[in-house]
């Protein structure tokens, strides 16, 4: 286990402030954060590179606060790598090596061994200048990997390189993990990152933790409006929410309630919303006002028809649409004009609205992907 | 741009030969058969050669110190540091002289400790150590302010201490710039003439280095000779920077 506790942080106006982490081992875990948010600065508390004002810090149950990096059984990957120039790529693998005073046959082996993984093998006797962005890349994480660490860190480790080598060195990161038994906790500023090596993630903001938890938690259930937006939610609306006047007579199963764009069905036992001229219902009971968030892909755009019957079903008219390559980003508008929303859907699913501006269709917005912030 | 490299190039290289041909075959046997031209020569050498690795002892840490650390006082450091670069060449002997001659404190080093620096052989390495460390100074904090101090951490976590980080590490990838900063020292104290005529006079056979031979030399007529020796003294310098340039090249290469 690794844990941050209370951890204090400040240079200039930015500080840490009583950041508590933990993060089981072994486990890959992403630190999500936009720039700035002190991703980067909390990571080198980890590594020993900065030493917090207060809190400590614990890598398998040993208090390291006061160590030096050396004495942490850390591996360290920097944005950008920062391979030794003056090195040849065998340089900079053997580097922790020789200053470890290794027998020179250990350091062969362990150097063919890692070479091996990483499918570096042809590049020992190159110089660094010439390496490739993912060839530096693998480079690092051999430099690391060779010393053996209980915990790697990793700052932004595929943000310089191009989509497909960065889909590559993802899929090996993952695989090492796995395969090595490693806690690595990956600092990144991308979700779709995030997805592609980890199950777990936390979301830092100006120096404090905003969630941690399963990345689809992250998405699904945020904590607040920033890890909503950070996570990439486009709906965020604030509306007014009360209890279901319906009671618990109504249930969204039966599909009774009369809908229109300005009273859509509520679920028993629950909340309905008002916002925008429209009343929404609402996954769990809460009073005042609210934020609802949802997600643009949960969205479902149907063609108009008769007056729909499900819960949170509304009228719409499409308002404007751009083709994003994987999927339509769709503007639509509730019929009085009051309510935007934005929704993702398919190719196929957007073609067979038969779309045209100012087209009425039907939205729907099924209630358990609606989550709501009451702070 | 190559049209002001050979312009540039051209015209030095139009005055050196221009003193080349003024030179005549009985000046250049002056110049190998006088004893005195021969010390002179010695004294140059060894002078700015020890001059140059003071120079560069304090180099190192105080560039490294400057480039690294912040602390109260430092822009006045950096400007201190500065100033006998901008300081009239005279000036510094001058100076020197003063304080040797003047102050309660270098009195008691020339007459208490018995480290007497006027008029003698090491005060002309004092004279070309102050008038020319400063090139080396700021050459080395310009290097090490270029060496990223990720490269530092990253050898913190591969097991090295501060020290090994900045041996291993920082030091070689600045080698660069501080070689090139011993280059000027060596040079600026190589040639230096003013202050030395000042602090420790030109009494040929103890004192006198290749720059007064040239001044001794006109100020008597025998301006052959005194051209002779200062295209020596260019020889000299050319072969001493290109063989500096080539294995510093190489060296930053291979470290």
């Amino acid at each position: 286990m690794i844990q941050a506790r209370d951890i204090t942080f400040t240079v200039g106006d930015f500080a840490l402030r009583n950041l508590n982490l933990e993060v089981p081992c072994p486990q890959y875990f992403v630190l999500l954060g936009p720039p700035g948010s002190g991703k980067t600065i909390l990571l080198e508390c980890l590594c020993g590179l900065r030493q917090a004002a207060s809190g400590s810090i614990h890598i398998d149950g040993r208090d390291v606060t006061a160590l030096e990096p050396r004495s942490r059984s850390i591996g360290y990957v920097p944005q950008d790598y920062a391979l030794f120039p003056h090195l040849s790529v065998r340089g900079n693998i053997q580097f922790g090596l020789k200053v470890a005073r290794l027998a020179r046959e250990t350091i062969t082996r362990r150097i063919h061994a890692v070479a091996q993984m990483l499918d570096i093998e042809t590049l020992l006797d190159r110089r660094i200048q010439g390496l490739s962005g993912g060839e530096k890349q693998r480079t690092a994480l051999a430099r690391a990997l060779v010393m053996e660490p209980r915990l790697l860190l990793l700052d932004e480790p595929v943000c310089a390189l191009d989509e497909g080598s960065r889909q590559r060195i993802c899929g090996l990161l993952h695989t090492l993990q796995r395969k090595l038994c490693l806690t690595v906790i990956h600092v990144s500023h991308n979700i779709e990152e995030a997805f592609s090596v980890a199950d777990t993630a936390a979301i830092l903001d100006r120096g404090r933790l905003q969630q941690v938890g399963p990345l689809h938690e992250l998405l699904r259930s945020p904590a607040n409006e920033f890890v909503a937006r950070f996570m990439r939610c486009e709906n965020i609306l604030p509306a007014v929410a009360e209890p279901d006047p319906r009671g618990a007579t109504l249930s969204r199963s039966m599909g009774i309630l009369p809908m229109n764009e300005h009273e859509a069905g509520a679920t028993a036992g629950h909340s309905v919303a008002t916002l925008g001229g429209v009343r929404l219902a609402l996954p769990r009971a809460c009073t005042g006002p609210v934020k609802l968030v949802i997600r643009p892909e949960d969205i479902r755009l149907l063609r108009a028809g008769p007056a729909p019957t499900d819960a949170n079903s509304l009228r719409v008219s499409l308002a404007r649409w751009r083709d994003y390559g994987a999927y339509m980003k769709v503007e639509i508008r509730t019929l009085s004009g009051e309510l935007g929303l934005i929704a993702h859907v398919s190719h196929a699913a957007f073609a067979a609205l038969d779309p045209a501006a100012g087209k009425p269709i039907v939205a729907h917005l099924p209630i358990d992907a609606i989550g709501v912030l009451t702070d | 741009m190559f049209f002001f490299v050979v312009v540039f190039v051209g015209f030095i290289l139009t005055l050196i030969v221009a003193d080349v041909f003024y030179i005549n075959k009985q000046a250049v046997l002056t110049l190998i058969r006088s004893r005195y031209i021969l010390h002179a020569l010695w004294m140059s050498v060894w002078t700015s050669l020890v001059a140059t690795a003071l120079a560069l002892l304090f180099a190192v840490p105080v560039g490294y110190s400057l480039s690294r650390f912040r602390f109260p006082g430092r822009a006045v450091v950096n400007a201190i540091i500065d100033l006998p670069i901008i300081f009239p060449p005279l000036v510094v002997g001058l100076t020197l002289l003063v304080f040797f001659s003047q102050t309660a404190l270098g009195k008691w080093i020339e007459t208490g400790l018995g480290l007497e620096f006027i008029f003698q052989p090491r005060g002309i390495v004092l004279c070309q150590f102050v008038s020319a460390a400063s090139f080396a100074l700021r050459s080395s904090k310009s290097a090490f302010d270029d060496v990223d101090s990720r490269y530092e951490n990253v050898a913190l976590t591969l097991g090295c201490r501060r020290w090994g980080s900045f041996t291993r590490v920082c030091l070689p990838l600045a080698a660069g710039g501080i070689i090139t900063g011993g280059i000027l020292t060596w040079a600026r104290s190589f040639g230096l003439f003013g202050p030395l005529m000042i602090f420790v006079g030109s009494f040929r056979g103890r004192t006198e280095v290749l720059a007064t031979t040239v001044f001794l030399e006109q100020s008597v007529g025998n301006l052959e000779v005194a051209l002779a020796v200062a295209v020596f003294m260019m020889l000299i310098a050319v072969v001493a920077l290109t063989v500096i340039h080539v294995v510093g090249g190489r060296t930053r290469l291979t470290a």
